[in-house]
């Protein structure tokens, strides 16, 4: 998938499952529209959906640094490259 | 220290109405909530009782996703219910965030339709687990669920109680709630219980030979508390949340004050978790109005337990024989809308209060011919006119848990 594709992916997922409509791709996500630890880890599942692939404690643990949009997609996009490598990053 | 505690608002979701004038309306005009059990495609094939008591009336809630997020069915109802109560309060936010407002809530089990979908994913025959149990699953379906939804929702810094005891649930967090600010540990409370829609408490009672199955076709003639031809009780849903404060404060603060707690009393049978034990029921009698500092006959109304089983009925009412003879007038009021199991002690303690508000005492409905076994009390058949100045409110639950709360009216 492009970034383009990702984002509007993640655009998707925000308005339907989290009721965020067009966040700023630089929105602190907390601060701005209330985003917490419990929406990140039922993002998580939706990225693991995305991937088609289990993302391991490790890769999940380093997505509690996300704040933004671009962080989201950035994530992804290396997550999926990791991947394409035939490797992730283990527990 | 010990002070005293009264009722200032009260809020009910009921198969009977949601709005202190439906509920009465029902009362008056002995309208029924128990309806058809519903189909779940799980259970309800199985179950040998049809009937429900059910809240089968839109509900509009407005909870922010923030909230919404961590709420499973009951919580839905527990926090519809708080919300009323507290915006019908007028206190503040300052008094509500304070840490002197507490929260006495429960529910039998949290919530059960949540709890199927983790199940679910237990028994899934996919291998992948990323696509298996949410994050917030745990938080909608634990037991304290209603509880603590209430507190994030109103910024609620107090104590929190959250009794899980089946049918003395929400007595017990009225009880709770009263002794927590008599004693000067909170100086408000807000009390309740609530429980959702849900085929496996039916199940439960059903394979204990103890719901109601002769009246599937015609679901408002039963329960029949203390009737010869009653069969078993009905599970039914709901929530009742009420707001109980330190008399002078509550006094001080203009806030209209529905009743006054005075006595409270809970224990335990000592054995057995099913049988309804007649010596354990007269004891929380006697110690209710040993709390309250009253004798039996001051007593003009009980609300009786009374969830129509063969031997329950006759139980309670060998107990309340036993300690009032057949001075107050008794109704049981699961006869309009089944048992509402973690919800049923509040709703009938506000119930109470309705009446003592509006002066009158509700019939027991469907009950036609007494029980030559339950006759030595005064069953209230039909609709009185009754200026009720002192109530006992009785329930008792598996597990062997009973609890007595009494009300003055002042």
């Amino acid at each position: 998938m492009t970034r383009d594709e990702i984002k509007s992916e993640i655009i998707r997922i925000f308005r339907d499952q989290f009721e965020i409509e067009n966040p700023g791709l630089d929105d602190n996500l907390r601060d701005t529209h209330e985003f917490d630890s419990i929406d990140a880890i039922e993002l998580l599942r939706e990225i693991e959906i995305m991937l088609g692939s289990e993302l391991s404690q490790a890769e999940k643990k380093n997505a509690m640094e996300i704040r933004t949009i671009n962080d989201i997609l950035d994530y992804i996009k290396s997550m999926s490259a990791a991947r394409a490598m035939g490797h992730t990053l283990s527990n | 220290m010990e002070r005293r505690v009264v009722i200032t608002q009260g809020s009910a979701i009921t198969p009977v109405g949601h709005s202190k004038d439906k509920i009465v309306k029902s009362l008056v005009e002995g309208i029924s909530g128990v309806k058809k059990l519903r189909q779940d495609n799980l259970l309800s094939d199985f179950i040998h009782c049809g009937v429900f008591g059910t809240v089968d009336y839109p509900i509009a809630y407005d909870f922010k996703r923030l909230y919404r997020k961590t709420m499973g069915p009951v919580a839905y109802y527990a926090c519809q219910v708080a919300k009323e109560v507290l915006e019908g309060s007028g206190l503040d936010n300052d008094f509500i965030t304070s840490g002197r407002l507490g929260v006495a809530f429960g529910s039998t089990h949290g919530s059960p339709t949540v709890q199927r979908e983790i199940y679910k994913s237990f028994f899934s025959q996919s291998r992948s687990s990323f696509s298996s149990i949410g994050a917030v699953d745990y938080l909608k379906s634990m037991v304290h669920t209603t509880a603590v939804n209430i507190t994030k929702m109103f910024g609620i810094t107090g104590r929190v109680i959250s009794s899980s005891t089946a049918c003395t649930t929400s007595s017990q967090s009225i009880g709770f709630g009263y002794e927590m600010i008599k004693y000067g540990m909170q100086d408000a409370m807000l009390c309740g219980g609530a429980d959702e829609y849900d085929t496996t408490t039916v199940a439960v009672f059903d394979n204990l030979l103890a719901c109601s199955t002769e009246f599937n076709d015609t679901p408002h003639l039963t329960p029949r508390p203390f009737d010869n031809q009653r069969d078993g009780l009905v599970v039914g849903e709901g929530a009742g949340a009420l707001l109980l404060e330190e008399y002078e404060f509550a006094k001080k603060r203009g806030a209209t004050i529905l009743a006054e707690i005075i006595g409270f009393s809970c224990n335990n049978n000592g054995g057995d978790l099913i049988l309804p034990n007649v010596d354990g029921i007269t004891a929380t009698i006697q110690l209710g109005l040993k709390d309250a500092g009253i004798s039996a006959d001051s007593v003009d109304f009980v609300s009786a337990h009374a969830t129509g089983t063969k031997m329950g009925d006759v139980i309670e009412a060998q107990a309340v024989g036993r300690v009032y003879g057949d001075s107050p007038v008794v109704s049981g009021f699961k006869s309009y809308m089944g048992h509402t199991m973690g919800s049923c002690g509040a709703i009938e303690t506000m119930i109470t209060t309705y009446m003592m508000e509006e002066g009158f005492i509700a019939p027991t409905l469907n009950l036609e011919n007494i029980d030559e076994r339950c006759a030595m009390i005064n069953h209230a058949q039909e609709l009185v006119e009754s200026d009720i100045r002192i109530a006992a409110i009785q329930n008792f639950a598996f597990g062997g848990v009973n609890t007595c709360l009494i009300i003055k009216k002042i």
